[in-house]
């Protein structure tokens, strides 16, 4: 068993390590044979071939068939991992043979040939945070300004031509889906059903975090599957039927700026039973793609053919995908390579935009979008930014809503919502303390009055684990060497303005640690990539010659998704129009969208009990 | 109790504090009033008063009575490894094993005369720091009191900023050290944070005002795991006690840069607690004076250094770092490891200090001159 290539414990850049609880050490599969009392001890042997046996010391008694044993090695799966209390995050750290870039490599190898049933169509779908990583590295190293496209063009070239993977996407669209059904739930939490302030639930290492140390936090933790899982969805269940294959014919790759999406994609919620399937097979990070390409003698840095045209126009026509009938009636139609709309950048934040499509799902909801205004306040750094909707006509606050990334961050969060919404924050180690906490603090709220409205608690959080959010992700590529000094630059400009004063001869600190989470500059460039999308030199206009403006991008993914939701749930009744994701659906419709969009998190209990330390 | 009777000055027992049901973890002077606290492993505070008084039968100096006020029962599920006063002195924090910093604090004591302090009242839990995920070794106040910073087995230091009405915001989690973190302290002025380890480390940290909390320097040389810090009165040095049962001294070379100048031997065993106050140094009157240093361990020995800055011996045109012991014991606690030992803050009673022991102890020491 091997760390793929990219996973060395250097790079853990995820925010926790993982913790000396581990449960899956001390399970022993291969139970020892009782031993009587000062039977004979044993040591281990190693082969040359790295086997491990249990040899007795002492030469074999009649009664003992062996004295040589061959000991299984203690493997520990992804699933292990979710069910286990011993750490907060170590998706990085445990032996990940499922989910590597070398599995990827494997499973393409021993794929069968189009004509067996065996054969499963191989399908990778790309985020936009990884599509950054890569244009900044491309960008840092041959001084070309490569847009995400150009970037996805390339990756596809690679994934199609070297590898042979049949489709590849980005994940925008299945994000598109996620920010749909993710304004439905907080509608519905709006109005009663469920706990407000809704948490944002695409980050895993956030979702683990929580279902490990904060049980408390999970009612608040919105339940709309992330892009990634959305993603799963489309590709097995909704273009696999147009392809005519079950979901275990496919085998689906998504490329991921994170390590915890590796974890996300081995829940048991995203498991297929009836085909034995995972939405999502295997999950690979920004760097091992580009160990993958390094492997193949791929260079990113030289252009294919068409990377500056957008592929949205011929899709918003309405020709990349006939209905099912037409499909069926043209076989050509199955071989297209069929796309869901590219690159949908939606505005806000590079993690997604989930705070920005509430606070624009709920403005634009209402008869008179005009008399809202969006004011922000930072809270110290620019990782935690509080959003504040207020009705102009009224003066009435109608949301409070943050952005708030990293570690740190989440702990301010968890404590805020806590004590907002009255419920005990943490594991319960010190409930006595906990009660004698709230006493306090009621008889002091009583003194000091009224709530002001900015005290109001929040409506939503858009909450990521990762200082800077998913460009910055743990799976990202690692600043190129001259970025590097860069930084130690700005670090020593950092310490004159700060007014630290320095004498004459003494020289400046020796080497500032920067942050633990890399290169500040760094993020920057990735996070400037990712909102460099359009396409350098200026987009070529498109076939038809209609400009394909954002807006109707934005439309036309809105009408897909309309589209796709009515043929996944099948509503009976009649709606009355084209379905629209909020369309009102029929019962049982209605429980196959729970089913396909939604999921669900549970507490993990703390099984171990932390040693008699007394040190 | 055996005392050393060639050296300087002598260390007397001035109290003894029974009460805890199992071993005394560490104390806490007060800083503003005169109350002594002691945590344990049987999860409680014990807070003692003392005053000063004239014995009628006549000793030349007053002696210093010690009375027990209250019991803190803690409702922490495991020991309390460690307490802090905020320098306010109308906070106290607990580090506990149950993975969870406490704030204890009296109703409406903020707003309160000193005149109506009273604290028999009840401590109330004020605040409950959760985040470590294993047991919590040692929390600390900066000197300012706007920052609490705590560290556990879990390997991280983690810094809160102290907000009004008792409410914190996490600043940093520092996950710098590779083991088990023993033990943090503030600088005496600046807000400038050590932290020391298994791992053998010392680590310091600064706030990056653009930025989050980071570690500036790793401190390198103990030869097994670092148990102690105690900063200089006036900031210009950094002591730490380590199991390889010697005490070195680092000193600030640049603004942001610390040496090892010194390294101080007199213990057996592991050197647990250490505690540098200003003292009242024999050798009164000496600019260079640094201060008196006590330190104890599981050898159960008690030594008092009077450290200074005077002209090296070799080089008498160069100043140094100026050492000797000037008082000792053994035996402090009889057979039992010392745990803490902790200098009183507050002004006359520089010659006191407390330690805790194994046994559930807590004993009040002072230091004259023989």
């Amino acid at each position: 068993m091997a760390f793929s290539g990219a996973l060395t414990l250097t790079d853990l850049n995820d925010f926790i390590t993982p913790s000396q609880a581990c449960i899956k050490p001390v399970e022993q599969t291969n139970k020892p044979e009782p031993q009587d009392a000062g039977a004979a001890a044993t040591q281990i042997q190693v082969d040359s071939s790295g086997s491990y046996y249990e040899v007795s010391t002492n030469a074999p008694t009649a009664g003992q068939t062996a004295g040589k044993q061959k000991l299984t090695t203690a493997e520990i799966s992804l699933n292990d991992c979710l069910a286990c209390s011993g750490c907060i995050t170590s998706a990085e750290s445990v032996l990940i043979t499922m989910q590597s870039h070398a599995e990827v490599l494997n499973v393409l190898e021993n794929n069968p040939p189009h004509s067996s049933p065996d054969h499963k169509v191989p399908v990778i779908s790309i985020a936009p945070q990884c599509l950054a990583s890569l244009a900044a590295s491309i960008s840092s190293s041959s001084s070309q300004n490569v847009s995400l496209l150009q970037v996805l063009r390339r990756v596809s070239a690679f994934c199609k031509e070297v590898l042979g993977f049949a489709h590849v996407f980005d994940t925008t669209f299945a994000r598109h889906i996620t920010l749909l059904e993710h304004a439905k739930e907080f509608t519905e939490r709006k109005n009663g059903e469920g706990k407000l302030p809704m948490l944002a639930s695409a980050c895993p290492g956030w979702v683990c975090y929580a279902e490990k140390t904060h049980a408390e936090m999970l009612p608040f933790i919105s339940r709309t599957k992330s892009p990634q899982q959305v993603m799963g969805t489309l590709v097995k269940e909704w273009s696999g039927a147009k392809w005519g294959k079950t979901p275990d014919q496919i085998y689906h790759v998504t490329v991921m700026p994170c390590y915890d999406k590796k974890l996300e994609a081995s829940r048991q919620d995203f498991y297929n039973e009836a085909y034995a399937t995972r939405d999502v097979d295997c999950v690979i990070t920004t760097g091992e793609l580009q160990l993958l390409m390094q492997e193949k003698g791929w260079d990113l840095s030289i252009p294919v053919s068409d990377e500056n045209v957008p592929r949205l126009t011929s899709f918003s026509r309405g020709a990349m995908f006939g209905t099912v009938d037409d499909q069926r009636s043209d076989p050509g139609m199955l071989s297209a390579d069929l796309a869901f709309p590219e690159l949908l950048m939606h505005p806000g934040t590079s993690s997604g935009s989930y705070l920005h499509s509430i606070i624009s799902t709920l403005t634009s909801s209402s008869s008179n979008p005009d008399v809202f205004e969006v004011t922000t306040k930072t809270v110290r750094t620019a990782d935690y930014e509080e959003y504040t909707v207020t009705n102009r006509e009224t003066g009435q606050v109608v949301f409070r809503g943050a952005k708030c990334y990293g570690f740190r961050n989440l702990q301010n969060v968890v404590r805020k919502v806590g004590r907002d919404s009255g419920v005990q924050v943490g594991r319960g180690a010190a409930g006595r303390l906990a009660g004698l906490r709230a006493r306090g603090r009621a008889v002091r709220k009583d003194a000091a009055g009224s709530a002001a409205q900015e005290d109001r608690g929040y409506d939503y959080v858009e909450v990521m684990a990762c200082p800077s959010g998913c460009v910055n992700g743990g799976g990202q590529l690692r600043a190129v060497q001259p970025a590097k000094d860069a930084d130690e630059e700005g670090f020593s400009r950092n310490w004159s303005e700060a007014g630290v004063k320095f004498d004459a001869d003494e020289t400046l600190p020796a080497a500032p640690v920067g942050p633990k989470w890399g290169d500040r500059e760094w993020t920057k460039k990735v996070e400037a990539a990712y909102w460099r999308t359009l396409p350098t030199p200026p987009p070529t206009p498109p076939v038809d010659g209609s400009p394909a403006s954002i807006s109707s991008a934005f439309e036309a993914a809105d009408q897909l998704a309309g589209r796709i939701l009515a043929e996944l749930t099948k509503p009976v009744e009649p709606t009355g129009g084209p379905v629209g994701w909020s369309t009102k659906l029929d019962g049982d419709a209605e429980a196959r969208r729970q089913r396909l969009f939604r999921t669900q998190y549970r507490a993990v209990e703390s099984e171990v009990v932390g040693l008699a330390v007394k040190w | 109790m055996d005392m050393d009777q060639d050296l300087p000055a002598t260390i007397r027992s001035i109290a003894r504090l029974e009460g805890h049901e199992d071993r005394a973890w560490h104390v806490a002077w007060n800083p503003t009033k005169p109350i002594l606290a002691s945590c344990s492993a049987d999860k409680t505070v014990r807070l003692y008063s003392y005053s000063s008084s004239f014995d009628s039968d006549a000793s030349e100096a007053p002696s210093v009575k010690f009375s027990h006020i209250t019991n803190i029962p803690t409702g922490h599920a495991k020991t309390v490894r460690a307490i802090a006063w905020s320098p306010s002195g109308k906070t106290l924090a607990t580090a506990s094993f149950d993975s969870n910093i406490g704030v204890w604090a009296q109703e409406g004591g903020e707003d309160e005369e000193d005149g109506a302090f009273n604290p028999a009242r009840e401590w109330e839990c004020m605040s409950l720091l959760e985040g470590h995920e294993t047991e919590c070794k040692s929390v600390a106040y900066s000197s300012s009191g706007n920052l609490l910073a705590s560290c556990s087995r879990d390997k991280t230091v983690w810094i809160w900023e102290v907000h009004p009405d008792h409410d914190f915001e996490c600043m940093g989690v520092l996950m710098e050290h590779t083991q088990d973190v023993k033990a943090v302290a503030w600088h005496p002025t600046e807000e400038i944070l050590a932290s020391a380890s298994y791992d053998d480390t010392i680590k310091l940290y600064i706030d990056d005002p653009q930025e989050d909390w980071y570690c500036f320097q790793t401190l390198s040389g103990h030869g097994s795991t670092v148990w102690a810090l105690a900063f200089s009165p006036d900031g210009r040095f950094l002591a730490s006690a380590s199991d390889d049962t010697t005490i070195r001294i680092w000193e600030r070379v640049q603004e942001h840069k610390w040496e090892c100048i010194d390294t101080l031997s007199g213990h057996e065993r592991s050197v647990y607690s250490i505690s540098w106050g200003f003292g009242k140094p024999l050798d009164s009157g000496d600019p260079g004076s640094l201060g008196w240093l006590a330190s104890t361990g599981g050898d159960g020995i008690i030594n008092v250094w009077e450290l200074g800055v005077g002209p090296s011996a070799k080089d008498p045109s160069r100043k140094t770092l100026t050492q000797k012991i000037i008082a000792k014991i053994t035996n402090a606690h009889e057979v039992h490891d010392v745990n803490s030992i902790v200098w009183c803050p507050r002004k006359g009673f520089e010659d006191l200090f407390a330690t805790a022991g194994d046994e559930g102890v807590v004993k009040v020491w002072k230091v004259a001159s023989s």
